[in-house]
């Protein structure tokens, strides 16, 4: 019982960086209807990237989101054209061949990081890698790091903009259309090419982003890429397939799962949790928690 | 009638060449290559059951390999149960494991199943390092029967009958008809009075015995399993490669493919083993390179272009010449 309170916060701060990578992940599903299997990859690249840069240029990783932000959206800006090709082809089934495609691209990033980077794992250095604050919840101590603080931070405002944009703006309005109807919101004026470019790119940098913050507080490797798959996967599930406001449902419940895990039993069970609670919910509600999915 | 003539006549020429390999080649390293080709194309002709035939992509294949060779593994060692009596046994596990895992995401679309059974493999995996059971990380090992003819053989007969049992069921029986009307049009499937999720569940199934069954045969070969070798990703990815490459939705697509990837990976792993790794960015290449340029796989495309080349009505008509004339 001591160590619940601990438990508890470790699991929403790391609820709270999943939001980032899931609502990203479900937005790009609800405009391409694809499901991108290369999400860990970009969340792996872009945690690399961080590493590299504070290695080169000793300053702090964190002063480094902008730039991997704007670098990432152009890679995914670039990327997105193909995917979109493979969707509108009239040649075998394009929704297979869209989601076999995204796996391709996931087996190769992966070889590509392992060839690069080694099986190594290790941690990116950051100026809030050291302090920690220290509550005291009904008798039992609680101890939270910057870091992890400075983590929730990052994805309460990253939501906070993405909420915005989507409601609050033009392009916004447009991303919402497509998701509900493509062919109708083609004729209001939404450009689905231009718009889907758009938004894959802002998912594969916020993604990348997050790597960063995820390299300082776990670690990065080559093979982290497969771990984040899967919790993004569980989280938009759970949440219902392209039912964004269950999101963050979703993913407080895996940060919570996960902490719990690693605290109580074996953390090397989580894998295995986390899929028998996949299972569970497929089973008993198959359109995710709410019953909102598609 | 002629072209089905000479192309049985030709399939049975190939199954006699392939039965008399084991008298003429005397080398056991050309035969233990020759027997593990035989393999991938049993594990990839039944990747396409649910995949090509049924269009639920299964990203975790290999996870029945694995519990396969798991099962026969753990039943001889740990229970010391023979070998014939293990080997159904683990096509049988792997079976019940579709069943259970079918259940609930084959009632949904596509996405959901194919994050499912990948997930499903990685937790697994996973499982499979934890228990004590299967030795962890460590692996098992095999009581040795060293015997590479006995295996060249076993692996033959497994994987052509599979072939045969696969070729009446989805290319001659019904069934093959009413899986692709799934995988063109669910819900118009339905309307025509199929029940989707019944045989979705009935081609999961039918693809994981025999590559449950190939597991077995495989860990009773190697005598040695551990989770990175028949449980970790290298397995499904490379029947995705192979039946994508060769071509989904037909037998003779995914055989090739693995023939061709198969003969790729050992010529790789022979004059090029210090760079492994560059092998995985070449499979993950493959695979999209193929769905951009040939979405219908190797064979797929020869097929239809061979299939253009005797109808072309659009020079019928240009000719001014009428179709009846042309046939």
């Amino acid at each position: 019982m001591e160590l619940l309170p601990q438990a508890l916060a470790d699991g929403v701060m790391l609820g709270g960086i999943y939001i980032t990578i899931a609502i990203a992940f479900s937005l790009t599903y609800g405009v391409m209807h694809v499901i991108d299997f290369a999400v860990g990859e970009w969340i792996m690249f872009g945690a690399f990237t961080g590493y590299y840069l504070n290695k080169w240029t000793g300053l702090d990783p964190f002063l480094f989101l902008p730039v991997i932000f704007v670098a990432y959206f152009g890679v995914g800006y670039l990327i997105q054209p193909v995917i979109h090709r493979v969707l509108s082809g009239t040649k075998g089934n394009p929704f297979l061949m869209g989601l076999v495609f995204t796996f391709g691209l996931a087996i190769m990033f992966k070889g590509l990081a392992l060839t690069v980077f080694g099986y190594y794992s290790n941690s990116i250095p950051s100026m809030f890698s050291e302090g920690a604050f220290n509550f005291d919840v009904f008798g039992a101590a609680v101890t939270i790091p910057t870091v992890r603080l400075v983590g929730l931070a990052y994805a309460l405002a990253i939501t906070a903009v993405l909420h915005y944009m989507l409601k609050k703006t033009n392009f916004g309005l447009g991303v919402r259309a497509l998701a509900q109807h493509k062919d109708a919101a083609g004729l209001m004026g939404v450009n689905s090419r231009r718009t889907g470019s758009y938004v894959y790119g802002i998912y594969v940098g916020i993604s990348a982003m997050t790597g960063v913050l995820l390299g300082c507080i776990l670690s990065i490797g080559a093979q982290m890429g497969n771990e984040y798959t899967i919790f993004a996967f569980f989280v938009v599930v759970l949440a219902g397939m392209g039912y964004l406001a269950g999101v963050p449902w979703a993913a407080l419940l895996l940060g919570l799962v996960q902490s719990i895990f690693m605290i109580y039993f074996n953390p090397s069970h989580t894998l295995l949790a986390v899929f028998v609670i996949l299972y569970l919910i497929l089973l008993i509600s198959p359109r995710g928690l709410f019953g909102k999915g598609v | 009638m002629n072209a089905l003539n000479s192309r049985t006549g030709l399939l049975a020429l190939l199954a006699v060449a392939l039965l008399v390999v084991p008298a003429v080649v005397s080398d056991t390293f050309v035969l233990r290559v020759m027997t593990e080709a035989i393999m991938w194309v049993g594990l990839a002709i039944a990747f396409d059951v649910i995949a090509g035939y049924t269009g639920y992509l299964n990203f975790g294949h290999g996870a029945f390999f694995g519990i396969g060779a798991y099962t026969i593994g753990i039943l001889m060692m740990r229970a010391e149960l023979p070998f014939w009596v293990a080997l159904p046994a683990g096509g049988l596990a792997a079976g019940i494991t579709a069943l259970i895992a079918g259940i609930p995401t084959l009632r949904l679309k596509g996405a959901y199943f194919a994050i499912a059974t990948w997930a499903l493999s990685r937790a697994i995996q996973q499982l499979a390092l934890n228990m004590e059971m299967t030795g962890g990380p460590d692996g098992m090992r095999l009581t040795a029967f060293l015997n590479p003819q006995f295996f060249y053989y076993l692996m033959l007969i497994t994987v052509g009958g599979t072939f045969v049992i696969l070729w009446y069921l989805l290319e001659r029986a019904p069934f093959g008809l009413k899986l692709k009307a799934i995988r063109e049009d669910e819900e118009g499937a339905k309307a025509l009075g199929l029940n989707p999720t019944k045989l979705k569940m009935q081609a999961f199934i039918l693809s994981a015995l025999p590559t449950g069954i190939l597991g077995g045969i495989y860990a009773y070969w190697i005598t040695f399993i551990d989770p990175s070798s028949t449980l970790g990703d290298m397995v499904s990815d490379q029947a995705v490669v192979m039946v994508v490459f060769g071509g989904m939705g037909t037998l003779f697509g995914p055989a090739i493919g693995a023939l061709l990837i198969f003969a790729f990976k050992t010529l790789f792993w022979a004059y090029l083993s210090d760079f492994q790794l560059l092998y995985l960015i070449i499979l993950g290449a493959l695979i999209a390179i193929s769905v951009i340029f040939i979405p219908n796989g190797l064979w797929g495309t020869i097929m239809r272009r061979k299939k253009a080349d005797k109808i072309r009505p659009e020079r019928v008509i240009e000719a001014g010449v009428p179709q009846e004339e042309g046939n």
